[in-house]
């Protein structure tokens, strides 16, 4: 379901504001960058300003209808000037830009307002993303790009240095810790979720999840043998792990779930420990506490941000673990 | 809507709809077909974005019925489905309704199939047509202005403009150029025009393409309408749609060289022919290009020469020969193409030395001329 104008301004006020502002000063630029983290509500913004540019009766003059023929096709995707690219497989292929020239280089099949919209700008292929500096170079007055990406920094300064940059601010997990509470998730669950994404909808979901529920498990069930029996990791990590955390971003979860663990760790020693997110395991957490220390914790806290950023740059998944689980091991020192 | 239909009729219309829906869309909407049932009959659109096709059934023929419309409406149902349906129904007449919901009813015979609908508002909005903007052409002219432009509209999409056909209508002329800057193709043709209004547009070389293959051969004149983003042509139970090149096409009226200083004159057939087997062994070169130089007695050289395959010469008997000497060459493929496009037994082609492009045109004849640009060799 779209979510309204009003809605996305709780969200991201500053964003809307900008937006808000161009649009009744008619400045919009030619390409806007949407950065922000997944969940920060960047593709519903985006198809928000298109509906706004395209509207034919907006609401004192910048917020769309959402209810004439224009509003509801870009909702459904039916507009014929509104073209989304989305990566086809693991990056956007120079073909789908080629794609969106050729149907730039015709005029709209309506008004003479364009709008594209490149999801995942960051995943272009290099040949892709020089095809659509070209494009970006020589705008059409009436064309309005808007480039989302999780990843600023691996667009190319080039594409950068042509694009007004709307920056997303992460949810505050605590609004959002709140409105999971509203929606009835128990207390556990709503401070992992809060922290491991910043969409609602998704966080709700994963709530429902048995697989969601199952990897909480194993990813404790690990620390603890990792603890207790370091040499036994690896059996865990072939019995469990691999058949539960399958693909890419189901491995990214357990990682994500895992560091947690060593932040919950880390806020004990800190004496902050109302920020918790393992509550149930509380008593044995502050057992394991005392025996690190802070500095290893934060070693450790690093060892997993680094095999996340291995996973994104396709490491085998099962390598990527045990050199993972050999550095967390403390103490003997095999490696 | 409810409607009960002539079968041969719709299939017909059908498959003519079905030349502008494409498999292959990002907009989910253009998988179907547009039906719209009004008081005076059924209209049928299919569309790519590009170009759109609108067929319309009128509700009685020559005395004869056939549509019923019943209660009006409009739906979107899939193409690739009911095209099929059509075709295979058991009956002569087909009743097709809308129940709420968007759900909708074929029945033919004691056939009865339910198709998932989607909602017609959804559909691209075709522009509205003005009688009043409109001018006419006969539909073989058109074709023939289509033939002899479009094959020269460039390839690449590096300049996306080119692509296209230029379309200038001014003074009760339009004229039609198209090139790929390394040659040009120019028609002219008298339309009638009921205002003096002035366009310049662009329209891809595809869409044409695919209108010259849709409209048949009759002298029955086509109406054209040139909207603000599309051009629309309008035959008498069809219309057709295409979107226009976006930018400027390029001034070429300077490139067309005014006086000459070699006029030669020859047959068209004979020199067509000429080429055709100069190009056999320059085909195998990478640039396909034949040499051509002038020799006394208005004889004429063409030949070709691959050194690894081997070389080819021959001569031609001009008609005449005009003015200096010359020796020059150029694309055996841009020449065969030009010489395909000009109509009439003999042609005159005018050179202004050996770098600079050069015209052919039919003998007594200025509507059309073909311009190439010769090749660097000697």
């Amino acid at each position: 379901m779209a979510l309204d104008w009003d809605q996305l301004e709780k969200i991201q006020p500053t964003v809307l504001k900008m937006v808000k502002n161009s649009l009744l000063k008619n400045r919009v630029a030619h390409a806007y960058l949407l950065e922000g983290m997944r969940g920060t509500g960047k593709r519903e913004i985006g198809l928000l300003t298109a509906k706004a540019l395209l509207c034919l009766s907006p609401d004192s003059g910048y917020k769309p209808c959402e209810s004439c023929v224009n509003c509801r096709r870009i909702n459904s995707g039916n507009h014929p000037d509104v073209h989304v690219v989305e990566p086809d497989g693991l990056s956007i292929k120079k073909h789908q830009i080629k794609e969106l020239q050729e149907e730039f280089s015709k005029k709209g099949v309506e008004s003479s307002r364009k709008v594209y919209m490149v999801v995942h700008a960051d995943k272009m292929s290099a040949s892709a993303s020089n095809s659509l500096l070209k494009f970006l170079e020589e705008p059409n007055s009436e064309t309005v790009a808007f480039l989302l990406t999780e990843q600023f920094q691996q667009i190319l300064p080039t594409i950068l240095s042509r694009c007004q940059i709307l920056s997303f601010k992460p949810l505050h997990p605590k609004a959002l810790l709140q409105q999971l509470e509203e929606n009835g998730v128990d207390a556990q669950n709503a401070r992992i979720l809060a922290y491991l994404t910043n969409d609602l909808n998704e966080a709700i979901t994963l709530n429902g999840d048995d697989w969601f529920a199952q990897a909480q498990k194993i990813v404790l069930k690990l620390y603890e043998v990792l603890k207790k029996n370091p040499l036994e990791a690896m059996v865990t990590l072939q019995g469990d792990w691999y058949q539960h955390f399958k693909e890419k971003e189901q491995i990214d979860c357990g990682l994500d779930l895992l560091l947690l663990i060593f932040k919950d760790l880390l806020y004990i020693q800190l004496d902050k420990s109302e920020q918790i997110v393992y509550l149930k395991y509380r008593e044995q957490l502050e057992q394991f506490a005392l025996k690190v220390s802070a500095r290893h914790l934060a070693d450790q806290m690093a060892a997993i941000l680094d095999a996340k950023r291995r996973l994104s740059a396709n490491m085998n998944p099962q390598a990527l673990m045990e050199q993972l689980v050999l550095k967390l091991q403390e103490g003997s020192l095999f490696v | 809507m409810k409607f009960l239909i002539q079968r041969d009729r719709l299939v017909q219309s059908v498959q003519d709809v079905m030349k502008a829906v494409s498999t292959r869309t990002t907009i989910p909407i253009l998988t179907g077909i547009k039906i719209v049932a009004s008081e005076d009959g059924v209209t049928l659109t299919g569309s790519d974005s590009d170009v759109s096709i609108e067929s319309f059934i009128p509700k009685e023929e020559a005395g004869d019925e056939i549509v019923e419309v019943k209660q009006t409406g409009a739906i979107v149902l899939q193409a690739k489905f009911f095209s099929e349906i059509v075709k295979k129904l058991p009956t002569d007449t087909v009743e097709i309704e809308v129940l709420n919901s968007l759900q909708t009813v074929i029945r033919s015979g004691k056939s009865e199939f339910n198709l998932n609908g989607l909602d017609a508002e959804e559909y691209p909005h075709l522009p509205q047509i003005e009688e009043s903007n409109q001018f006419s052409i006969p539909t073989d002219l058109l074709k023939a202005m289509i033939r002899q432009t479009v094959f020269a509209v460039s390839a690449s999409e590096t300049r996306p403009i080119l692509t296209g056909v230029n379309w200038k209508v001014e003074r009760n002329e339009l004229t039609c150029i198209a090139t790929d800057s390394h040659r040009l193709a120019l028609r002219k043709a008298m339309v009638e025009i009921e205002n003096n209004d002035i366009y310049n547009v662009v329209i891809p070389g595809k869409s044409l393409n695919e209108l010259s293959k849709i409209m048949d051969d009759s002298n029955e004149l086509i109406h054209i309408v040139i909207t603000e983003n599309q051009i629309l042509f309008k035959a008498k139970h069809l219309l057709f749609f295409s979107r226009l090149l976006e930018g400027n096409y390029p001034d070429t009226s300077r490139l067309i060289p005014n006086e000459s200083k070699t006029d030669i004159i020859l047959n068209t057939k004979e020199f067509l022919q000429a080429i055709d087997r100069a190009s056999l062994l320059a085909r195998e070169g990478r640039n396909n290009v034949v040499k051509f130089a002038t020799i006394n007695d208005g004889i004429v050289e063409v030949s070709s020469n691959t050194p690894e395959v081997g070389k080819v010469i021959e001569e031609i008997q001009s008609q005449s020969i005009e003015g200096e000497e010359l020796k020059i060459s150029f694309s055996a493929k841009y020449m065969m193409d030009a010489l395909k496009a000009l109509e009439g037994t003999d042609i005159k082609i005018s050179f202004t030395g050996a770098m600079r492009p050069f015209l052919i045109t039919p003998l007594h004849d200025d509507s059309i001329l073909q311009l190439i640009l010769p090749v660097r060799t000697y």
